[in-house]
């Protein structure tokens, strides 16, 4: 459903390429795990599919389709409308990238009120129905409160019901549980496994947290320093890793019978 | 709720301070109202009759409390000078400011905060230099100056106002009104310079914050974003900005009423002071304090109610 094509990004005020040339496809309804350190491009991969980056501050190359159509070359008007219709995103941080002074409920309709001809009413139902698919208790009043009244997991699952809203093709998230506590990450992780299953989302789901992906996800591709180093089954990743840097990524995960490499 | 009524209070208590120092710096201030009343020809016994006769010979904190009843309860005492109730002597004249300050707050407000949001979209281009200029620009030229300038253009040139000649507000409203919004407008001229100035680089820190990025990634357009998100998130200090600005706009308005003659506070103000009226002087400091506080709480309140955040304080 998603091809990147042989991506390259350079920002103008760095000598590296930030994204040395990936080609990496994304299934229908297929969860992807994009894992890497931090500064290996993987999150500039995701901003570029969402079409995110500012294209004055760097030099794009490649191709990014997305049912056909190049996103990456895409002029303005033709990437709103794609832009939470077609991909939703969430990101790492939910309280800053909620705005502050927005009632919960409007932001998760905002996606609905930009794409759709829906009568307020119609729209109210929608959101309500997206709080209620997050499992957010009570939507009635979590629709009318304000970002800084929830709790982080909330704020993270209101993100998340921002980004359904209007049913895209696909979520990005972008190290979604990273700011959030182990148990909190566990419950976003399920939740988002039933709506990848109940919905047919497809995800990619950005991490350095190779547990957390290894639970979430069937496919993962590993970056380094901008380029892809192994892509392929998780499981099969995880047993019989064949490139170094890969190997070394997952010898560094604790275990119960290991102790972590100091 | 609760936090308005704290504000209220906090406000009496401010008045009541204010109008205390304005008190005790008569009394430290040189000058005695009897002599200016009577001359410096006139006898001891003559001058001690008027004080008597003004209750200046009772001591400090007792005429205090008897002005601070006598406020309470509506009477603002009587004018030394013009033997007249000092509210019935300024109420016009409260009329008359307050007209030009209203008019020139209500010109910042709508122009300003549209034009900052705007603004927004010249940044670095050669418009951004030529609005940088003008705005510098007009945030230098005094209201004095600008004053003359449209009294010339609009007052004898266009014939818009008749300069030097006020009508009264209350017989010829329109024509009142169109002399007072000349006057407004050279008040608000540097303000609303000021108040693009800030608006616009609050808006420039608020893109830079990431529920633009988010705004963005569920559609909005450049419109959307800065009007949908940014506009509300970039009022709270503007409208600190304002609040002050409401204060200071009535202290800029005794210079622009002495250029466009309007029979306002300022100008009385200054004839009392110099006549050592201190009923008529206190009256008008108290009620320029009570404008001041009012405009704080007025953006406090305006503030809560654009960003629920700041209500938390006010419950506990």
């Amino acid at each position: 459903m998603l091809e990147i094509r042989d991506l390259h990004v350079k920002f103008h005020t760095r000598e590296r390429e930030a994204v040395a040339g990936i080609s990496l496809t994304i299934r229908d309804g297929e969860i992807l795990g994009l894992v890497g350190e931090s500064g290996s491009g993987k999150t500039v991969t995701a901003m570029s599919i969402a079409g995110l980056l500012p294209r004055k501050q760097c030099r794009l190359s490649g191709e990014i389709l997305l049912g056909g159509k190049d996103l990456l070359h895409a002029d303005r008007s033709e990437l709103r409308k794609i832009h939470g219709n077609e991909i939703g995103v969430v990101f790492q941080e939910p309280m800053s990238s909620m705005d502050p002074l927005m009632k919960v409920g409007l932001q998760v309709g905002e996606t609905l009120r930009i794409h759709t001809d829906n009568s307020p009413e119609e729209r109210k139902k929608l959101v309500l129905a997206a709080l209620d698919d997050v499992e957010l208790p009570d939507p009635e009043a979590i629709y009318n409160k304000y970002p800084h009244e929830l709790s982080g997991g909330m704020q993270q699952r209101a993100m998340i019901a921002a980004a359904i809203a209007s049913r895209p093709k696909l979520l990005l998230l972008d190290e979604p549980t990273t700011a959030l506590d182990v148990t909190v990450q566990a419950q976003i992780l399920e939740l988002l496994k039933k709506l990848n299953r109940t919905h047919g989302i497809s995800m990619m789901f950005i991490s350095h947290n190779l547990n957390v992906v290894r639970k979430l996800c069937k496919r993962v591709a590993i970056m380094q320093r901008g380029e892809l180093v192994e892509t392929g089954d998780t499981e099969k990743i995880f047993t019989d890793p064949q490139h170094p840097y890969t190997q070394r990524l997952i010898s560094a995960i604790p275990t119960r019978t290991r102790k972590e490499p100091v | 709720m609760k936090y308005a009524a704290k504000r209220i209070l906090l406000l009496l208590i401010t008045m009541i301070l204010v109008s205390f120092l304005a008190f005790l710096a008569f009394e430290i201030v040189a000058g005695d109202p009897a002599q200016t009343m009577l001359g410096t020809e006139a006898t001891p016994e003559r001058l001690e009759a008027v004080r008597q006769e003004l209750g200046l010979d009772r001591p400090f904190i007792v005429r205090y409390f008897s002005w601070l009843t006598g406020f309470f309860s509506g009477n603002l005492g009587v004018s030394y000078n013009y033997k007249q109730p000092v509210w019935q002597l300024i109420a016009p004249k409260v009329e008359n400011t307050l007209w030009v300050c209203f008019i020139s707050f209500i010109l910042i407000c709508i122009i300003s905060i549209p034009l900052g949001i705007w603004s927004y979209n010249w940044t670095n281009k050669i418009w951004d230099f030529f609005r940088t200029a003008f705005n510098q620009l007009c945030m230098a030229v005094p209201p004095f100056f600008t004053g003359i300038l449209l009294s010339w253009v609009f007052g004898i040139v266009l014939k818009f106002f008749m300069p030097g000649r006020f009508p009264d507000l209350h017989k010829d409203f329109a024509g009142a009104l169109r002399h007072m919004f000349f006057a407004a407008v050279c008040l608000s001229i540097p303000r609303i310079a000021m108040t693009i100035r800030m608006m616009r680089s609050t808006v420039i820190g608020e893109m830079e914050k990431a529920y633009v990025r988010t705004a963005i990634s569920r559609g909005n357009d450049r419109k959307g974003v800065l009007v949908g998100h940014v506009l509300k998130n970039s009022l709270v200090p503007v409208v600190t900005f304002l609040g002050q600005t409401m204060a200071e706009i009535i202290g800029g308005s005794i210079v622009v009423e002495q250029v466009f003659g309007i029979p306002g506070l300022g100008r009385f103000l200054v004839a009392s002071i110099s006549n050592r009226d201190y009923p008529v002087v206190q009256a008008i400091v108290v009620i320029l304090a009570f404008w001041v506080v009012i405009a704080g709480t007025v953006a406090d309140l305006v503030n809560q109610a654009i960003d629920p955040r700041l209500r938390l304080g006010g419950s506990k």
